[in-house]
C-alpha cells in the first residue's frame, strides 16, 4: 500500500526553481533510494516531504490523506522524521536530553530509549556528553536514534554518509535491517549511488530537478544508472 | 566608615539587575529577539503591582503571582500577535516594532498614571532591618534578593529538567530541527516570551518596591538589562547573575562616592569592561615584555 505520495511537485526558493514536476511514491516498509548529483534536488524532496520547504504546485499524500499544506510540526506528529543532512544534533544539549526531546511529541509504536541503545549500544558510553563533542558517527548515531524516537511511519535520510569514514558507513548501514523489520518506510538520499542501490528496493534518480529514472534496484543496471546521473546520451 | 553595607546593598538589588538581564537574553537566546520595549515591561510590572496592591490590599506574595500571571499573558500576546509575525534571519524588524511599542507603552503610562516619580508603600516591613556582620542590612532587600535567587533557581530546573526547557534550549540551537521532531516553534517561542517578560516584570516590580519609578524609568533598566547581558553573556545563567551582582554593587559604592553620580560608576564600569573585552590584554602585556 501506498504511504507517501509526491504528485507533480514543483518548489521554488524564491523565483528559483528546484524541482520540476516530481512524482514519486514510497509503499509500506520499502526502502526508496533518491540519488542525483549536487544541486540536482534530493535534499529540496526531503524537505518538502516533511514540511519544512512549501512546494509552490503539486500534492502530497500520507497514507491517502492529503499533507500539501501541513505544518512541518503537525506532519511530525503524523509519523514522517528526517535524520538531517549534516546530523544537526542540538549542540548544546546532551545525547539523552537530544532523545528525550524526540520522544517528547513522539507517536505510540515500537522504540523506546532501551531499544535505540540496543540498536547503538556504543551509545550508552557518551549519553551523558553534550552532542558537539561527539565524531561523526557517533552524531549519527543519535541522529538516526533521535528520528527513530519519534516513531515515524516514514524515515526520511539525508546523506547518512556525509563526512564519514567508510568503516563507519558500513556500521550504520548495517544497522538498517534492524529498523526496517519495524515495517518503517524509508527514503535514503544518497550521493553514492553502489550503497544506495545495495540498501534500496526501487530507486529514482533526479538531474536538475528532474526524475531521470525511477527502477527496481535490483534490476537496475549501473549503466542506465551513469546515464541518468550525469545525464549523458550515449554517443 | 565600612563599605560593607554599601556592599551588600548593591548585592541585594543586583540580583534584581540579573532578572533584568536574564528576561533580555532569554528572548534573545532563544529567539534572536532584541526586544527594546524590555524596559517598559520592567516598569510596567511595578505599575501592574502598585495598583493591584492600592486597588485589592492583597498581600504581597499574591500580588506578585497575579503580576506574573499578567505579564505572562502579555509577553504571549506580544509574540503571538506581533513578533511571530517577524521571526526571521533578519532582526531589525522586531527591533523596530519593539521600539514602537516602548513608546506606546510609557505614553500610556504617563497619560493613566501621570509622570511623577512614585514608591510603593508596603507598611513596616520596609523600615525593618536586621544585624549581619555587625552591620545593619534591611529585612526587605533580604527578601527581595532571596526572590530573586529563587527565580535563578527556578529557571534552571526548568530549563534543565524540562522538556519545555530543553525545547528553549534546542530552539536556540536549531529551529527547524526541533519543528521535525513535532514542536510548534511559533508556541514555544509565545511561551518563551511569556516567561522573558515575566522575570523581568516581577524584577521590575521587586525593584519599586526598594527605590523609585517613573514612566521615563524604562530607558534606565533597558540600559543595565544591556549591560547585565554584555557582561555576563548569553545563555548563561549564572553569567547574567554575576554580572548583575556586578553592575549593583559598583552601581552603590558609585553613589557612596558621589551621591550626585546616579548610575554614572556603574555605565563607567560596563565600558571599562567592553574596552577591557575588545583589546587582547594578554597579547599587549606579552608584547611589552618582549
Amino acid at each position: 500500500m501506498t504511504l507517501l505520495e509526491l504528485e507533480h511537485v514543483d518548489v521554488f526558493y524564491r523565483d528559483l526553481q528546484a524541482t520540476f514536476d516530481v512524482s514519486l511514491t514510497v509503499d509500506e516498509g520499502e526502502t526508496v533510494a533518491i540519488i542525483g548529483a549536487n544541486g540536482a534536488g534530493k535534499s529540496t524532496l526531503l524537505r518538502t516531504m516533511i514540511g519544512l520547504t512549501q512546494c509552490r504546485n503539486g500534492r502530497i499524500r500520507l497514507a491517502g490523506e492529503d499533507v500539501t499544506r501541513l505544518r512541518c510540526d503537525l506532519l511530525a506528529r503524523r509519523g514522517v522524521a528526517l535524520v538531517p543532512e549534516g546530523r544537526r544534533l542540538f549542540s548544546s544539549l546532551t545525547v539523552e536530553e537530544n532523545l528525550l526531546l524526540a520522544m517528547a511529541r513522539a507517536r505510540k509504536g515500537p522504540w523506546t530509549l532501551n531499544r535505540v541503545y540496543d540498536l547503538f549500544p556504543a551509545m550508552k558510553e557518551f549519553r551523558s556528553h553534550r552532542a558537539s563533542d561527539l565524531s561523526g558517527g557517533q552524531q549519527q548515531m543519535v541522529a538516526i536514534s533521535r528520528a527513530l524516537l519519534t516513531n515515524p511511519r516514514v524515515l526520511l535520510c539525508d546523506e547518512l554518509s556525509l563526512g564519514l569514514a567508510p568503516k563507519v558507513i558500513s556500521e550504520i548501514y548495517a544497522c538498517f535491517d534492524g529498523i526496517r523489520k519495524e515495517g518503517v518506510s524509508i527514503v535514503l538520499v544518497e550521493q553514492d549511488t553502489v550503497r544506495a542501490r545495495s540498501a534500496s528496493d526501487r530507486l529514482y534518480c533526479l538531474l536538475k530537478g528532474k526524475v531521470r529514472l525511477a527502477a527496481k534496484s535490483s534490476t537496475v543496471t549501473p549503466e542506465a544508472i551513469r546515464e541518468a546521473y550525469f545525464g549523458e546520451t550515449r554517443a | 566608615m565600612s563599605f560593607l553595607p554599601t556592599i551588600l546593598n548593591g548585592l541585594m538589588v543586583g540580583g534584581l539587575y540579573g532578572l533584568f538581564g536574564l528576561g533580555l537574553a532569554f528572548a534573545f537566546g532563544i529567539m534572536r529577539i532584541v526586544n527594546i520595549a524590555h524596559g517598559e515591561f520592567i516598569v510596567l510590572g511595578a505599575y501592574i503591582g502598585a495598583s493591584l496592591l492600592s486597588v485589592t490590599h492583597l498581600p504581597l506574595p499574591v500580588v506578585i503571582v497575579l503580576v506574573a500571571v499578567i505579564t505572562f499573558a502579555l509577553g504571549w500576546a506580544l509574540q503571538t500577535v506581533m513578533l511571530n509575525r517577524m521571526i526571521g534571519p533578519n532582526p531589525v524588524p522586531a527591533m523596530v516594532a519593539t521600539m514602537g511599542l516602548s513608546i506606546i507603552i510609557r505614553n500610556a503610562l504617563v497619560q493613566y498614571y501621570g509622570a511623577d516619580i512614585r514608591a510603593i508603600d508596603i507598611g513596616p516591613l520596609q523600615d525593618q532591618g536586621v544585624s549581619i556582620f555587625g552591620t545593619s542590612i534591611g529585612v526587605l532587600p533580604i527578601i527581595i534578593f532571596c526572590t530573586a535567587v529563587l527565580l535563578f533557581v527556578l529557571m534552571h530546573l526548568l530549563l534543565t529538567r524540562t522538556t519545555l526547557g530543553r525545547a528553549f534550549r534546542a530552539a536556540a540551537d536549531d529551529f527547524e530541527i526541533l519543528e521535525t521532531l513535532g514542536f510548534n516553534r511559533k508556541r514555544v517561542y509565545a511561551i518563551a516570551m511569556g516567561l522573558a517578560v515575566t522575570l523581568s516584570a516581577i524584577a521590575g516590580l521587586l525593584l519599586a518596591i526598594r527605590s523609585s519609578y517613573s514612566p521615563y524609568s524604562g530607558v534606565e533598566r533597558l540600559l543595565i538589562s544591556f549591560e547585565v547581558v554584555i557582561i555576563g553573556g548569553i545563555g548563561s545563567l549564572r553569567g547574567s547573575f554575576l554580572a548583575g551582582l556586578f553592575v549593583g554593587v559598583v552601581q552603590l559604592i558609585g553613589l557612596r562616592i558621589n551621591p550626585n553620580s546616579g548610575p554614572l560608576f556603574g555605565h563607567l564600569a560596563f565600558f571599562l569592561i567592553l574596552l577591557a573585552k575588545q583589546a587582547n590584554l594578554p597579547a599587549l602585556f606579552l608584547r611589552r615584555r618582549t
